[in-house]
């Protein structure tokens, strides 16, 4: 191993973490024997592997418990996951350490961040042949979603998941308010006169809110929900370097209209975030529920009685806001071959598993474990799975995508209008503006 | 310039407590409890954010995380959320790494400006007047400006994760430089040259004769740097990936749980990430005061 | 400087005995190279060559991942002097060291004034007002993100009672600059609260006692006496705390991130954000050049004032 600055080496255990430390504490004379802890053992070696992800809550449980039982499973290695806060911090931590060039072996990025790591060599390619061996090939995912990892012919990301936006509901609320259908499922809502009425015939159960969502200083949440309504109302956004970029402006007023319609701090509060949105439905304080579906744990500890769906289509065009979870290989300057092998191991380990994924809410992209009979016997994830159908990923371009400055900008230029006071034309004028300011600047992540 | 230092030895930690100082004043007229309330008002806000902190932390989860906001806590208090937070394991190993790097940098940093600082008052060098035009110069550059360029020659010199890029770029402090040369231009030269008589080199003279007069000054500048080196956020933030190399600082910010925002547990960590340098104040309250107060002008 | 007493004193004693003046010379300018060179060598390792290096990226288009490495002549900087979101930053520090600033010198003074009274309990005033100074800004942040939870707060808790309605103080674009300011204030008004203990404690008392002879009051004598005393050290206090405002970044970085909706980015936010977040190495060295530009000036428009006053 590598162990030319005391301990910048990938450590065993916790223990050797601290004994690490001790031994920085000694001095950098005992750097060299600490670079030979990582391969000790009998006969056999274990790899460590330091695994970043931007997991936390449901999701970080879940993913905790699988990485366990990867590293229980096989001793050829030990991941030990790193969780960093969600969004920018996290993409900006992982693109300063792969430049650095002592990156995490492993990482999970979202699929939608890849044009704006690939191409600038941040990332290492993934080896399909090696994957291959380990039972992981192209046929064993949905295309469009094997390919949202495909930059330039080669394969930088393999995608564990799709997670839409979805609708969650209080089925007790529901059926109160008279919104459930013979199915006992939530009644088909196709316009957003309709969505309202169900809102507000819920609000007048709950006797606080029909609807949860928050969005405070939450770009990401303001997005999600404005892509779903704009994708659903047929339109398009593109966005190419040293172009204007396109976007339909009324299109995008009509999304953001209705948004303002339904926070208006009776169907929904009008400046609730995240964790308030959250607390509130699984306090049934509220029926319905916008949220992703990495939410699903928590509405299941809850206790509550609910059920989910993909969003209603209430605008014509079946539409859901969605991204992929996919590992990465961040960047490293001089990786080990044999440990390299070991976390392709320990990554096909985790796509085999991902049944337990499913529970923590997302469409797992590994279709073996989707097509399984286990899988087919999850509620209420069956009843969303549809979603899948009618994804949308963050339109392409370096600078978009989950976490990024894009959505920071969405949120600059629209959470005034979120709030109810600004114009929803001059919010979205506002953003294209900002847009094009970004098209026009040279991608700093091109090659050459 | 921007450097300009108090009266070397401000009587701050010296004061004359209790009794009455001004000449005329009664113990307790209606004016001194006016300002006594207002005392207890102004210092029960400041101790507030610590209280709550505090009392969070001791809470378990469920009720750090209710409605209606409280003091009190239905399931009892309980130090499980410390339990939880020292079971993960990352606090005791950024403790250690903030005290090893801030503790390096402290050693390396008085070392070399007291060295520096000798030469700047007592050696005439050729060069000497501009050079120290430069140093004095270079304390307007705001740190905040380097990070790029610093970064990127952390880049070329392998150093981006490791100690030396923490530990090093933290090294240079010319404003310290400014503090010592001027401590030590009040020094009684006589004093040295006697042992210049008997022949002793400058090496010898600054060890076993200007070092220890400066006691009072060092350990100020010591104070000064390591609280700067521990709490320094930007840098380590920035050449630090890798979790087990993180300070505290740095680690607190960065790493979360991966089970959600826990509110007894982030203040917890807050609280433990403050105690040793909150208890190191306790004990030497004075020295702490006395070590801000003479250094603080010229440390910004 | 003071550097001209040094060197005569330095030459009175040279020759004291046996060396000749040049061989003296020989020794101390070696002694003095010898004894600069550790400090020197971490000074232009870390301080030098940044500078120098961070001027010439600001003419080319580095970026984070190396790509685009090429001279672009002064593109950056006008790039940079025509973006709305660099003035914006440049806005913002400069109304953060307002509103920061001013606070904390009034509050400063004030705790030293009541302090210096020496009423009972000395030593908890001076803990409860200079202990947040140790912590580190991701405690502060801790703190008071917790402390400024729209629901679970306390602040909002205790605005309650005054029919406040909940304030999502680090998340609404309206609130979010005065929420780091009250956190930056409770934070660091115990360093500038010292110095002024410091500098009342050094009033003369017979300047009290000349006064109280002459039946002046104690108000008269807060406003005859006290505070033009301490007229050099509120200039000195301003110096720094404007100089240390207009650096903010920490607590910003960690409470809001610059948002929402770029409300709190001030110059050192936006430096990391274009630099590390987008990449842009040579356009962020540029952003820093502005800064340092506005920084001196700051500087100069501080001592000139400075000079003006005492004269």
């Amino acid at each position: 191993m590598h162990g030319q600055y005391f301990s910048s080496n990938s450590p065993l255990t916790r223990r050797s973490v601290l004994l690490g430390g001790a031994a920085v504490l000694g001095g950098a004379a005992l750097a060299p024997a600490l670079s030979g802890c990582a391969a000790a053992g009998a006969g056999e070696t274990t790899y460590p592997l330091k695994f970043w992800h931007l997991l936390s809550g449901g999701d970080g449980i879940v993913m905790a418990g699988m990485v366990d039982a990867a590293n229980e499973a096989n001793p050829e290695f030990f991941a030990s996951q790193t969780v960093l806060a969600w969004g920018t911090p996290y993409y900006t931590k992982l693109a300063m350490a792969s430049v650095g060039g002592r990156a995490p072996d492993v990482a999970i990025m979202h699929a939608s961040r890849l044009p704006g790591y690939a191409p600038g060599g941040l990332l290492d390619p993934w080896d399909t042949d090696l994957l291959a061996e380990f039972g992981v090939t192209e046929q064993d995912f949905p295309p469009r979603v094997w390919e949202k990892g495909v930059v330039d012919g080669k394969l930088y990301s393999v995608a564990l998941d799709a997670h839409p936006f979805i609708l969650m509901y209080n089925t007790d609320v529901a059926e109160k308010a008279g919104a459930l259908g013979p199915d006992g499922q939530l009644v088909e809502i196709t316009s957003p006169e309709q969505f309202l009425d169900v809102a507000s015939a819920m609000q007048a159960v709950t006797g606080k809110h029909g609807l949860s969502y928050g969005y405070l200083g939450d770009g990401a949440q303001m997005w999600r929900l404005f892509y779903t309504f704009y994708k659903q109302l047929g339109a398009e956004m593109v966005l190419e370097n040293g172009k204007e970029a396109q976007v339909d402006e009324e299109a995008a007023v009509t999304a953001l209209s209705f948004i303002q319609q339904l926070l208006d701090d009776t169907i929904a509060t009008k400046s609730g975030d995240y964790a308030t949105a959250v607390a509130e439905f699984v306090n049934g304080e509220s029926g319905m529920f916008f949220t992703g579906v990495w939410e699903l744990p928590t509405a299941k500890n809850s206790g509550i009685p609910f059920d989910a769906q993909p969003i209603p289509t209430l605008f014509g065009t079946p539409a859901a806001y969605a991204d992929s979870h996919a590992f990465v290989l961040p960047h490293q300057s001089a990786p080990d071959e044999n440990k390299r092998r070991e976390v392709y191991r320990f990554v096909s380990e985790l796509f085999k598993g991902s049944i337990d994924w499913a529970g923590a809410g997302h469409i797992p992209g590994y279709l073996p474990v989707v097509e399984s009979d286990e899988y087919s016997e999850l509620i209420p994830q069956a009843h969303y799975a549809s979603a899948a159908d009618v994804l949308n990923y963050d339109p392409s371009a370096w600078f978009t995508g989950s976490g990024s400055d894009f959505q920071t900008y969405f949120a600059e230029n629209v959470q005034g209008v979120f709030l109810g006071g600004d114009d929803p034309a001059e919010g979205i004028r506002g953003f294209v503006r900002r847009l094009n300011v970004l098209l026009a600047k040279p991608n700093p992540v091109a090659k050459g | 310039m921007t450097t300009v230092e108090l009266p070397p030895e401000a009587r701050v930690a010296e004061s004359r407590p209790q009794v009455p100082h001004r000449p005329g004043e009664k113990r307790f007229g209606a004016g001194r409890v006016i300002a006594l309330i207002i005392l207890i008002v102004m210092a029960v806000s400041w101790l507030l954010p610590f209280a709550w902190a505090l009392v969070t932390s001791l809470k378990t989860e469920a009720d750090a995380g209710a409605t209606p906001v409280s003091w009190l806590a239905p399931h009892g208090y309980t130090l499980e959320a410390y339990a939880n937070v020292l079971a993960e394991g990352n606090i005791p190993i950024w403790a250690l790494n903030s005290l090893l790097s801030s503790t390096i940098i402290t050693i390396l940093t008085v070392a070399t400006c007291a060295l520096a600082a000798y030469a700047f008052s007592r050696l005439d060098f050729t060069g000497r007047r501009w050079l120290f035009f430069v140093v004095i110069a270079s304390i307007i550059i705001p740190p905040q400006v380097l990070i790029i360029p610093l970064f990127y020659e952390m880049l070329a010199f392998n150093m981006v994760d490791t100690y030396w890029g923490l530990i090093l770029p933290q090294v240079v402090a010319p404003p310290m430089v400014f503090i010592l040369k001027k401590f030590f231009d009040q020094i009684p030269i006589e004093l040295e040259d006697a042992a210049r008589v008997d022949g002793a080199n400058r090496l010898r003279i600054f060890w076993t004769i200007v070092l220890p007069l400066s006691r009072p000054i060092l350990s100020a500048v010591s104070i000064f740097v390591f609280i700067g080196a521990w709490n320094n956020f930007l840098w380590p933030f920035i050449i630090i990936n890798d979790t087990s190399l993180m300070t505290l600082p740095v680690g607190l910010q960065t790493v979360k749980s991966a089970y959600g925002v826990q509110y007894a547990q982030n203040m917890a960590m807050a609280l433990l990430a403050a105690a040793p340098l909150i208890i190191i104040f306790l004990f030497f309250q004075r020295q702490i005061i006395k070590g801000i107060a003479t250094t603080g002008f010229g440390g910004q | 400087m003071t550097t001209s007493a040094v060197s005569n004193r330095a030459q009175a004693t040279t020759g004291a005995k046996g060396d000749t003046k040049a061989a003296r010379r020989r020794k101390d300018n070696l002694a003095g190279w010898a004894f600069v060179a550790p400090f020197g060598v971490f000074f232009a390792l870390f301080l030098i060559w940044p500078i120098l290096f961070g001027l010439y990226l600001s003419f080319t288009g580095t970026t984070l991942t190396g790509a685009g490495g090429s001279f672009v002549g002064f593109a950056n900087y006008a790039e940079a002097l025509g973006s709305s979101d660099m003035w914006r930053a440049m806005l913002n520090t400069v109304w953060f060291t307002v509103l920061s600033t001013i606070p904390l010198v009034v509050i400063a003074l004030v705790m030293a004034l009541l302090v210096d009274l020496g009423l009972p309990g000395q030593w908890l005033w001076r803990l409860s007002f200079f202990m947040p100074f140790l912590l580190a800004s991701t405690v502060v942040s801790l703190f008071w993100i917790w402390m400024f939870n729209p629901q679970l707060g306390l602040i909002n808790e205790m605005l309650k009672p005054f029919g406040v309605a909940p304030i999502a103080w680090l998340q609404d674009p309206q609130w979010a600059m005065l929420g780091v300011v009250i956190a930056t204030v409770w934070w660091t008004v115990g360093f500038n609260f010292l110095l002024y203990l410091a500098a009342l404690q050094n009033i003369p008392e017979q300047q009290y006692e000349a006064a109280a002879l002459d039946g002046a009051g104690k108000w008269r004598q807060l406003f005859s006496i006290t505070i033009p005393q301490l007229a050099p050290t509120t200039a000195l206090i301003l110096i720094l705390q404007v100089l240390a405002s207009l650096k903010v970044f920490d607590q910003i970085y960690q409470m809001t991130q610059g948002g929402p909706a770029g409300t709190t980015r001030t110059a050192v936010v936006y430096i990391f954000d274009t630099g590390f977040t987008g990449y842009r190495f040579g356009y962020s060295a540029a952003v820093s050049f502005i800064f340092f530009a506005l920084i001196i000036l700051v500087s100069l428009v501080q001592f000139t004032s400075r000079k003006g006053a005492r004269s």
